[in-house]
């Protein structure tokens, strides 16, 4: 389903990272901080009620939006815009709980049916009013081939969406699904004015035709390569909701070091993800915060052949059990994270039973470094000197530690692994073409789940999924997963989700690494936002005011 | 030969080069491994229709001769196709960036000419002595600076230091965005003013040693008048064939400047275009670029026997 593959990625560019490198370097050996040194950390779960209203903002975003079209908005400087400014049926809350949005209600009388009640009173930003109408014709555009919606998988077990009343929608499945309705809450369930859409065709949603949704905020200029601006939405139907500022002002700034300085020096506010090396300069700078929040993301390394050494769960535990991940943390992060053995966070077990969050955190194989243990499964599986290629590209700094750290494991107990180094691009195909993984045994990705439901991590890992890298399979493994997608009750469903967990960490079709907070700047003039992952679909801007 | 056929032969010369130029820039995104649609979906899962038709919206299943055709054409009456990555016109996305890299090549270039022509004139006329060193080690040890290691420099100081120039960004309106783009031009500058400096000076020094500047100056004809008269006017045509090649260097170099300064202009955009092979924008840049370097060598050509009426009498200046 959904997923992350680059890090704060697409943006960087080998020519752009040198630089960031250089200056990273050149800051921290001034600041007299060793690149070792790890940073103090907590997770903070809300920053101070504003004291007041602000006449506008300034966000920092490490790349331009590819689009603000619900359907292509599939990445962090997407959604973190578009969450400000259109709506979904549910909605999805900073502590990844879901609620109602602009479906006021939902039903299920059935396996295969989800009745969505439209919220009556809401207007779009061109003053026209939300129908039913408007919501078919937003949820039909992910089933358009001509669309080629990135939410796709989401609808992938729709059968019709058709208006079944005044201010009601019905959606039929082909079989049960239960994570339908769950997706609901980030971009597959945006609605959209249908007028809109038909007014501007090929053009929506790109800076020149522009969205007209419901949010807090309204689109109102994108000088493409420059900014997005956002006003406030003054009919905004949610009071708790209404926005704080008058105005917000999204600026693109690809090169990181350009980012911390914009930061530093105050011209910009905020911003989400930072460069985890330059936390040290921005926390000694002293004119904002710098703030950790909840993710669903995990890093791992992804097993991508299982016909070579690594089909042998014993090469595969070996290797995992010879990495020094508490060092790797260390060095990549700044040690800002926590070591994990298996592939999802706590945060997406919304309401999963206490028994299922015990089965999935604690009665799971802990893989804490061991080189003897290692060494002797690679001699029980004959696999001394077996070559393996690992293929990385210079995103950000945790991509080359994570590739060096994982070619000197290997090396630690007989294994030789050959780091390949390809461009941004040619890595982000490793995810989407199977015939760029040829020869490729390894490679880094940190995953982010887009619903509160564990489930949706492990729905990627049946046999012959899109997203299976290595083709790993286990009957056992699917029959559970599939169960589970069709169970409705979410605490039936954690605990077969729990099982499959279970599976996971003990056949590693992935290597789990770590996992790591999401990371948010707040400059000295504001303050009110809740910091979570959930900024991609929840309208996180409309909270913030003058500190 | 006249003037006017001169002129004619260099514009056919000029369009046989930009027809070649363009085949090269279509056909070479084929050499390129990568499937642009594959890097479009970004590792998302559509279903197989989705994908052909998303194929055939941009194109991408006619035959290359086809698809070279379909763009040349619409190349010819402005139309450079859609970008990929923006899903949107070429020339919407290029025109709103453009305005900040010419600006940015306008006053880099502007702050060359001046800089680099003081110095080299400087540096000439005092050849050997103390001055002319000074300059000469001055310009050596800017020349190894490369022109990002100029931004950092630069930001360092005046943006988070000082504060007196933004670290970001390209303003609104032209005060503003003079404000925005002085720190870039500085550093877009370096490198080239030390190679407009050097030729400046060694083309001086070379006409200084002439006999009619002997002579001019032998007859009691004031220092500043044979400077001006022989000397600089006699050295412009090496001066400015550099000049040429100059400012399509410039849009080049700008990629660095405008990524360490988060200019959002032509040269960070291709650097961004390449890595996401959005062919469409990579290929309407770089026929914009051979374009400029193109008509500007011609320029240059046509120019200089307006300078120097030796080279068009074919005795050769240099």
């Amino acid at each position: 389903m959904n997923r992350t593959f680059l890090r704060g990625s697409v943006a960087a560019t080998a020519g752009i990272l040198s630089i960031a490198a250089l200056v990273a370097c050149s800051s921290a050996a001034s600041n007299g901080a060793g690149s070792d040194e790890s940073v103090e950390w907590e997770i903070t779960a809300t920053t101070a009620a504003p004291s007041g209203d602000i006449d506008s903002f300034t966000f920092a975003s490490y790349a331009e939006p590819y689009s603000l079209d619900y359907a292509y908005a599939f990445d962090y400087p997407d959604n973190s815009v578009l969450a400000n400014v259109c709506e979904s049926l549910l909605r999805l809350n900073p502590d990844y709980s879901l609620s109602p949005g602009l479906a006021e209600s939902f039903a299920h009388p059935d396996p295969m049916t989800w009745v969505y009640t439209i919220r009556e009173g809401v207007t779009f930003h061109d003053g026209s009013p939300l129908t039913a109408a408007d919501a078919v014709a937003s949820m039909n555009r992910h089933l358009d081939p001509e669309v080629g919606s990135f939410w796709y998988s989401v609808y992938q077990n729709v059968a019709s969406i058709v208006q079944t009343g005044d201010r009601e929608v019905t959606v039929t499945m082909t079989g049960p699904d239960a994570q339908f309705n769950l997706g609901m809450g980030g971009s597959a369930g945006v609605i959209e004015s249908a007028a809109t859409l038909a007014e501007k065709g090929a053009d929506y949603g790109n800076s020149t035709g522009g969205v007209n949704c419901t949010g807090p905020f309204a689109l109102d200029r994108w000088e493409s390569g420059e900014s997005i601006t956002l006003t406030r939405n003054d009919d905004y139907w949610d009071e708790d909701l209404k926005a704080r500022s008058g105005e917000v002002e999204f600026v693109f700034i690809n090169d990181a070091t350009a980012r911390v300085n914009a930061l530093k020096s105050g011209s910009v506010d905020g911003s989400w993800m930072l460069p985890m090396e330059a936390v040290p300069t921005l926390q000694a700078a002293g004119k904002g915060d710098v703030l950790f929040g909840l993710n669903t993301a995990v890093g791992s390394v992804v097993v991508s052949d299982l016909e070579g050494p690594l089909g042998d769960v014993r090469v595969r535990k070996a290797l995992l059990l010879a990495m020094d991940r508490d060092g790797i943390l260390q060095a990549a992060l700044r040690g800002i994270g926590e070591r994990t053995d298996v592939m999802t966070t706590e945060s997406v077990w919304q309401e999963a039973s206490d028994s299922a969050r015990t089965a999935a955190f604690d009665d799971v194989a802990d893989y804490e470094q061991n080189l003897e243990e290692a060494k002797k499964l690679i001699a029980e599986a004959g696999a001394e000197g077996a070559e393996l290629t690992y293929v990385t590209a210079p995103i950000s700094n945790d991509f080359s530690v994570i590739s060096q750290a994982t070619a000197a494991a290997a090396k630690s107990i007989g294994l030789n692994v050959t780091v390949e180094t390809v461009t941004p691009s040619a890595y982000s195909t490793l995810f989407s073409d199977p015939s760029a993984r040829e020869g490729v045994d390894l490679f880094y990705t940190s995953w982010y789940l887009s619903s509160p439901d564990a489930l949706e991590m492990y729905s990627v890992l049946r046999t012959g999924d899109f997203s299976n890298y290595g083709n790993w399979s286990d009957p056992e493994f699917d029959a559970l997963v599939n169960e589970a997608a069709t169970i409705d009750d979410p605490v039936a469903r954690g605990a077969l989700t729990a099982k499959a967990q279970q599976i996971a960490n003990e056949q590693l079709p992935w290597l789990p690494l770590f996992e790591a907070p999401i990371s948010l700047y707040l400059g000295e003039r504001i303050t009110g936002v809740q910091p979570s992952v959930a900024f991609l679909y929840y309208p996180w801007a409309a909270t913030i005011g003058a500190r | 030969m006249t003037a006017t056929r001169r002129v004619a032969g260099k514009l056919g010369g000029l369009l046989l080069t930009l027809f070649l130029a363009s085949l090269l820039v279509f056909f070479s995104r084929f050499l390129v491994p990568g499937d642009p649609i594959r890097f479009l979906l970004r590792g998302r899962k559509p279903t197989a229709e989705a994908v052909a038709e998303v194929t055939a919206q941009y194109g991408l299943d006619l035959s290359p001769g086809e698809q070279y055709l379909r763009w040349i054409l619409g190349v010819l009456q402005g139309d450079f196709g859609r970008s990929l990555q923006y899903r949107q016109d070429v020339t919407a996305v290029i025109g709103d960036r453009l305005p900040v890299t010419l600006m940015l090549v306008a006053m880099a270039g502007a702050i060359i000419v001046v800089v680099g022509l003081l110095l080299g004139a400087v540096a000439a006329l005092n050849r050997g002595r103390a001055a002319d060193r000074a300059i000469l080690i001055g310009l050596t040890v800017l020349g190894a600076i490369p022109s990002f290691v100029g931004a950092i420099v630069l930001i360092a100081i005046f943006s988070v230091q000082l504060g007196w120039f933004p670290s970001f960004g390209s303003g609104d309106g032209f005060f503003d965005m003079v404000r925005h783009l002085t720190l870039p031009s500085i550093a877009l500058a370096i490198v080239f003013i030390v190679l407009v400096a050097k030729v400046t000076r060694s083309a001086m020094v070379d006409q200084s040693s002439r006999e009619h500047v002997e002579v001019s100056t032998s007859r009691g004809v004031g220092r500043w008048a044979v400077v001006r008269r022989h000397i600089l006017r006699n050295a412009l045509g090496p001066i400015l064939t550099v000049g040429g090649v100059l400012v399509a260097g410039l849009i080049v170099a700008s990629s660095i400047v405008e990524a360490a300064f988060g200019l959002s202009g032509i040269g960070s955009l291709l650097v961004q275009s390449v890595d996401r092979l959005d062919f469409p924008v990579v290929q309407a840049i770089v026929l914009l670029v051979v374009g400029v370097f193109v008509v500007m060598n011609a320029i240059v050509d046509v120019l200089e026997p307006w300078i120097d009426p030796r080279s068009a009498a074919g005795t050769g200046a240099r």
